[in-house]
């Protein structure tokens, strides 16, 4: 070290201390900044918002609430009271010193009291410690015990005291209501009757804005302590989030800003105080999902912990691009709105959050009052979406198209080549998508390559055919006037589309069966004939059911059939040579050989084992056997991913390529049903590995309900006591759903509020296929059995007729469950006990007097009577009926079947109009059923069933 | 401006980044006296300044650029430079006065100072503004937050702290063992010791750069060249599937790179002997391990002769080997990197059954 130096400053002081104040100037600016950023946030201000709206409402129900106050029977009240005090007034001394003395004992009752509390705390911890020694030392002597004893002694003393100045108090009070009772009664009468109004003057009080509030309980660093301003949340019992290394139960905290979700009045208010729509459905206390146990997000996902607009991840109604993107520029305007990231599941956009219902109430096809989700199934099922792409739920179905095994007895390869080219050229409602000229194979170099392909699969198809014998070789000339007439009357129409109707607008049941349009120029009369003949003749698995045509019914209407020609579809766009087709195989032969080998291999085929070969490769290539039955690929995977979970899939997952839409999953999702091959655009692909999802036409709506029912594919995250609870009854219920929409019976019947949609068809609804929901506690199960496999006409009148379907056992029982399921009945047996009390005393009488006959047919149709009005056959009754829904039915037809023309003839009851039996209603409602019990002999489907023989369904005789 | 972007876009390119980097350190070493001018500073800071300014204008580059986990990078970038060329500034002054006989400036200066107000006040000021910016940064930036982390799905990028995306970057090259474990040892290693094994008292205590040459100049290659200006690469020009992009170029997921790499032993044997890789691991990577083994051992007696003589005889043998063995691991980096560039170059020594690849 150098020499010592004198101690010196490194810095001027005077300048640190202009440093100092500055920087201490600026450190206190930012700290205030600090703390108002912390403190303003949106949802605060959504809750001071939300006092005055909720004043302005509470303020609407308040005068509607003092307006139905009862005013005679208040002023009433109020003049008793008035003379009740005068009354009192003049014993006012003697109440004042009742009072007083009133008030000394109450002095007495609190200090016996306190002397009681500390005596007794002290008498028990000495006891404790007492029952401790004894239990550790058994010489405890007999002193002790006794100083316990004692103290026990004195806390019963103060007891005492205790009970007698409270006898005291209870006798002054008497003494004083005797006085003042009746005046307190009308006072309370008079709260009870204002009770709303108070309730909610109580609740305006509350609301009114105090400068304490402001100034004190929400101010800045104070709203610690009790901030009226405050986040509200719901944690869910049994709902979870999967954090994907745990699962956690929801706290949803969207109740902080949508303050009136669960409140009725706020309907028409904005957002985020909207109520929510049908309260007694969800979030409702008393609805399946209350919001206590369900919270929010499992429906609408969302991150729900968040309580800023756009961390809680709301996605706008346009986030898919199917819309106008205006919701989104509002919200990213108003909100600073952003693509959510911090949650891989944002919110569905409102439109699609029925997609969640899938979650708790999966493998249902129809869930009841999600009515876009059931739409969405649908059309997924009647897409065949599930044939190529496995999906839960939609296991173990049908192939969706058609069987193609026999195909060379039925259609012509032009005309194949034809359809396949752009199907909707021919009928502009079907589900059968256009394979080739997609997006990613139109260009002109694609064209011989798509004309080789269309040419090599149509060909394996017809050498691949099995012969076929018609049943009736040469059938005779129909009628087309009365084969139209059959095709708009018998129920047709129910399945199929002959008009120009969209597909959507026919929508899934509707479409169920082949669409008509231009079916004449698709295959001939002879196959037309013997199809609508008897479908399983041709194709064994078909759903199409057996209507029981007759010869000649059949014959009107495939002459109807055939009449329908029209476009025949596309013709050839290109031409091709064999060295296309050698070509093309080429391609093919090279995913799975060498090149010289495929080389090879080519050469050593002649053109036909070449065009045959092609074609089974591209069979094999676009999945043509997923949808269709094709001989050669009875055991061949289907060739898309499964769907099962694709609404979890992480956006991450999807790959946008060169297509510029939103990053979203709807917004993919959407894209690739609409535009199935965009993913290919800009790409340079080799032809084998452009993608191959066939093109549907779908339209904006189409698609919209598709991204819904893939968005309800999901994860199973939830825990089985945050599902529904199951019972055999759900169970029931689920699988008949499931049939009856599977096999498109509520395409002419309503079952449970859902169906019967062939009614819009008619001009007069009663002629229509009949309600079904109370079949179950209506029709004996052994009777719906034997109709099932036996149908007979109830109603000959109507010119629509259940077809005969060839379910089997095990689902015609899945019906008859699911009947009584609907209406909460198994069905009980009792006609024993009926038939024993069937003395019908005085049921003639009723039944005559009732004029049953009128509409209700026995043995004959009633004359004089519009069809409208015509009732079955009642001597069916005790066959098909069940006795105890008869009484029902008899008391008030119109609360089983709404819009009945059977009259109610005990509107009023137990009253009675009818003096028969004494006037009891009740014993003339029996006196009628047991009397209709005792008919015999109508029409049964029970012959041949009831013995155990079973008769197929009646493939009609030639007239 | 497209030509522009693209004209920093190539200059971008890690190979192009590493190598001007390094050229850059030389010729300020080189041109110090001119490099510690303060229009240099001005003109340097003016042109940082102008270009993260005018670059903001794009997105692209405005979004990797303000993200929370980048901004830090960004200061980086000025504080080092700022360092850098203060302390060669100050370096370049004493040793104008050391050549004009008179003492540093550090000497001249009084050594003792009182506590109060000198250090605790200062300290004070110091926490204070330090205060000030965290405040102002918690409220201007928001937190990086991303979604709950998921086992089965990795971020692309996926990278490392930003004080280890230097030894991210030389995954590229080297296999983990080495990258991660026995090259960034010996260069913290090297980084620190190198300066001790010199036992040159001079420079103690005060800023100099004449009577430390060597020391010096590896520290700086070594942290500015090395460990920092891999940071800023790997912060702002590796992007997802770890692919190079440039700052103004937009982060496309489907962005490929020809990656085709071959080994020392495949040129030799399949190349120039034209004949089949041989079996035995020793026989085919005979050549490599020469190389190593002549890199590591041969080298150092090489360079005492010729080359770094001077300093052989300043240190002694054994001083002198310990840093030169130092020195050359820490140059394996640049030296694997260029070969990499220039000759797609695999592994040296590549013996996969037994996991030991250089």
């Amino acid at each position: 070290m150098g020499d010592k130096k004198l101690v010196g400053h490194a810095y001027n002081v005077d300048f640190l201390n202009v440093v100092f104040a500055v920087s201490s100037i600026f450190l206190f600016i930012c700290t205030v900044w600090m703390v108002w950023d912390d403190y303003d946030r949106e949802w605060k201000n959504y809750q001071r918002r939300f006092v005055q709206l909720e004043m302005e409402v509470t303020r609407a129900s308040l005068a509607q609430a003092e307006a139905d106050v009862d005013q005679e029977k208040l002023q009433a009240l109020e003049n008793e009271l008035s003379a009740e005090e005068e009354k009192l007034a003049a014993s006012q001394n003697q109440v004042t010193e009742l009072e007083d003395k009133l008030s000394a004992v109450n002095n007495d009752l609190y200090r016996a009291n306190q002397d009681y509390q500390f005596a007794k705390a002290t008498y028990d911890v000495d006891r404790y410690a007492y029952e401790v020694r004894t239990n550790e030392d058994d010489s405890i002597g007999e002193q002790e015990s006794a100083v316990i004893a004692e103290a026990l002694e004195h806390v019963n003393q103060l007891n005492l005291a205790i009970e007698k100045v409270t006898a005291d108090r209870d006798v002054l009070q008497d003494e004083i209501g005797a006085l003042t009772g009746r005046g307190d009664d009308i006072r309370s009468q008079i709260r009870s009757l204002n009770g709303e109004k108070i309730r909610l003057e109580d609740r305006i009080a509350v609301l009114q804005p105090r400068l304490i509030n402001d100034l004190v309980l929400n101010a800045p660093l104070l709203d610690f302590l009790a901030p009226t301003i405050r986040v509200q949340q719901v944690i869910t019992p049994t709902v979870v989030d999967d954090l994907n290394f745990t699962r956690v139960v929801k706290m949803d905290r969207c109740m902080t800003c949508h303050l009136s979700i669960d409140r009725e009045g706020y309907e028409d208010y904005p957002q985020p105080f909207k109520t929510h729509p049908n309260l007694d459905v969800y979030i409702g206390s008393a609805s399946p999902h209350p919001m206590k146990e369900i919270g929010c997000t499992v429906c609408h996902e969302g991150m729900g912990q968040s309580i800023t607009f756009r961390d809680a991840s709301h996605t706008p109604f346009d986030s898919h691009w199917l819309h106008d993107r205006e919701e989104t520029e509002r919200w990213e305007g108003e909100h600073e709105w952003k693509e959510p990231h911090l949650w891989d599941y944002p919110m569905l956009p409102s439109q699609m959050t029925e997609a969640s219902c899938a979650k708790c109430h999966d493998a249902q096809v129809y869930v009841p009052k999600a009515d876009k989700l059931n739409l969405a199934y649908g059309l997924y099922e009647r897409a065949g979406c599930y044939a190529c792409h496995k999906s839960e739920g939609f296991d173990g179905l049908r192939k969706p198209g058609p069987s193609l095994t026999k195909i060379d007895s039925k259609l012509t390869r032009e005309w194949v080549a034809n359809w396949v080219r752009e199907p909707s050229s021919i009928k502009p409602s079907t589900w059968m998508p256009r394979v080739w000229y997609n997006e990613n194979s139109s260009s002109s170099e694609d064209g011989p390559r798509n004309e080789a392909e269309i040419h090599a699969t149509v060909s394996y198809l017809f050498a691949n055919s099995e012969p076929h014998e018609f049943k009736v070789p040469s059938p005779p000339a129909g009628d087309v006037t009365r084969g139209e007439a059959l095709v708009a009357n018998i129920g047709c129409l129910a399945c199929h589309v002959v008009d120009e109707t969209s597909r959507f607008e026919a929508g899934p049941r509707r479409t169920f069966g082949q669409p008509l349009q231009n079916i004449g120029s698709k295959t001939t009369y002879e196959w037309f004939y013997n199809w609508v003949r008897d479908p399983e003749h041709y194709s064994a698995d078909t759903y199409m059911p057996n209507m029981r045509l007759t010869g000649r019914e059949a014959a009107d209407i495939a002459t109807y059939l055939s009449s329908m020609t029209g476009s025949s579809g596309e013709v050839a766009k290109a031409s091709y040579e064999e060295q296309d087709i050698d070509n093309v195989l080429l391609d093919y032969l090279k995913t799975v050989m060498p090149t010289e080998e495929a080389l090879e291999t080519v050469d050593g085929m002649d053109l036909e084992t070449k065009t045959l070969e092609l074609g089974r490769r591209a069979i094999t290539r676009y999945g043509c056997y997923s949808c269709h039955e094709i001989n050669g690929f009875e055991n061949v995977q289907p060739i898309g991913i499964e769907l099962s979970e694709e609404g979890s899939k992480l956006l991450s997952q999807l790959d946008f390529q060169f297509v510029h839409i939103p990053h979203t999953k709807t917004a993919w999702f959407s894209q690739k049903i609409l535009e199935p091959r965009s993913f290919d655009r800009n790409r340079v692909l080799v032809p084998m590995d452009r993608l191959r999802m066939p093109n549907y036409g779908f339209s904006e709506e189409e698609t919209e309900l598709f991204v819904t029912a893939i968005m309800s594919f999901q994860r199973k995250v939830q825990r089985p006591e945050a599902m529904p609870p199951g019972s055999a009854r759900l169970d029931a219920l689920v699988a008949g759903q499931n049939l009856t929409r599977r096999r498109n019976c509520v395409a002419c019947h309503e079952i449970d509020g859902d169906g019967g949609d062939y009614r819009t068809l008619l001009d007069d609804p009663s002629l229509a296929p009949p309600l079904l929901t109370p079949q179950g506690a209506k029709v004996k199960p052994e009777w719906m059995y034997s109709f099932f496999h036996n149908v007979i006409p109830i109603r000959p009148w109507l010119d629509v007729r259940m077809p005969s379907f060839s379910l089997d056992d095990a689902h015609w029982n899945e019906a008859i469950r699911y009947f009584q399921a609907v209406s909460n009945v198994v069905g009980p047996f009792k006609m024993k006990e009926v038939f024993r009390a069937a003395d019908a005393r005085g049921g003639a009488e009723l039944f005559k007097l009732l004029q049953c006959q009128r509409c209700h047919v026995l043995d004959k149709i009633p004359e004089g009577q519009p069809t409208a009005n015509l009732a079955p056959d009642l001597r069916m009754t005790p066959e098909r009926l069940q006795p105890d829904w008869i009484l029902d039915w008899l008391i008030l037809p119109l609360a089983i079947q709404p819009g009945t023309r059977m009259p109610g003839y005990w509107p009023d009851f137990p009253e009675t109009y009818y003096e028969h039996l004494d006037g009891d209603a009740k014993a003339q409602i029996l006196a009628i059923r047991n009397y209709l019990m005792t008919f015999r002999g109508g029409p049964s489907p029970v012959e041949g069933t009831r013995i155990g023989i079973y008769v197929p369904p009646v493939t009609s005789s030639d007239d | 401006m497209e030509p522009i972007k693209d004209f920093f876009n190539l200059l971008a390119d890690p190979r192009i980044f590493f190598l001007l980097t390094v050229a850059l350190l030389v010729v300020i070493i080189w041109k110090r006296e001119v490099f510690v001018s303060n229009s240099v500073a001005y003109g340097t800071f003016a042109f940082l300044g102008a270009f993260f300014l005018l670059g903001s204008f794009d997105e692209n580059f405005r979004l990797i650029v303000g993200k929370s986990d980048n901004v830090p990078i960004v200061g980086l970038i000025f504080l080092l430079i700022f360092f850098t060329w203060y302390s060669l500034r100050q370096a370049v002054h004493n040793d104008r006065r050391i050549a004009a006989g008179k003492p540093p400036i550090e000497k001249e200066e009084e050594d003792r100072v009182w506590v109060w107000p000198d250090l605790v006040y200062t300290e004070l000021i110091a926490i204070i503004l330090c205060s000030i910016v965290l405040i102002v940064w918690s409220i201007g930036l928001e937190a990086p937050l991303e979604q709950p982390a998921n086992r089965s799905v990795t971020p692309n990028p996926s990278k490392a702290p930003w004080y280890f995306l230097g030894l991210q970057e030389m995954l590229v090259y080297f296999d983990p063992w080495l990258a991660g474990v026995v090259l960034p040892s010996l260069i913290v290693v090297g980084l620190m010791a190198i300066p001790y094994i010199d036992t040159n008292p001079k420079g103690n205590g005060y800023y100099t750069f004449n009577e430390r040459k060597v020391e010096i100049t590896i520290f700086i290659f070594g942290f500015v060249a090395l460990w920092s200006s891999l940071i800023v690469l790997g912060t702002f020009l590796r992007g997802p599937n770890w692919n190079f992009f440039g700052p103004f170029e937009y982060w496309d997921i489907h962005k490929l790179e020809a990656l085709t790499n071959v080994n020392l032993s495949e040129y030799v044997w399949v190349r120039a002997f034209n004949a089949g890789l041989p079996s035995n691991w020793f026989v085919r990577e005979i050549f490599g391990i020469i190389l190593t083994v002549v890199y590591l051992a041969v080298l150092p007696v090489v360079l005492a002769r010729w080359g770094l003589s001077f300093y052989f005889q300043k240190l002694g043998a054994v001083r002198y080997c310990v840093a030169v063995g130092l020195f050359l691991m820490m140059l394996a980096l640049p030296v694997k990197m260029l070969l990499r560039w220039i000759f797609n170059l695999k592994y040296i020594v590549a013996i996969p059954e037994f996991f030991f690849n250089i």
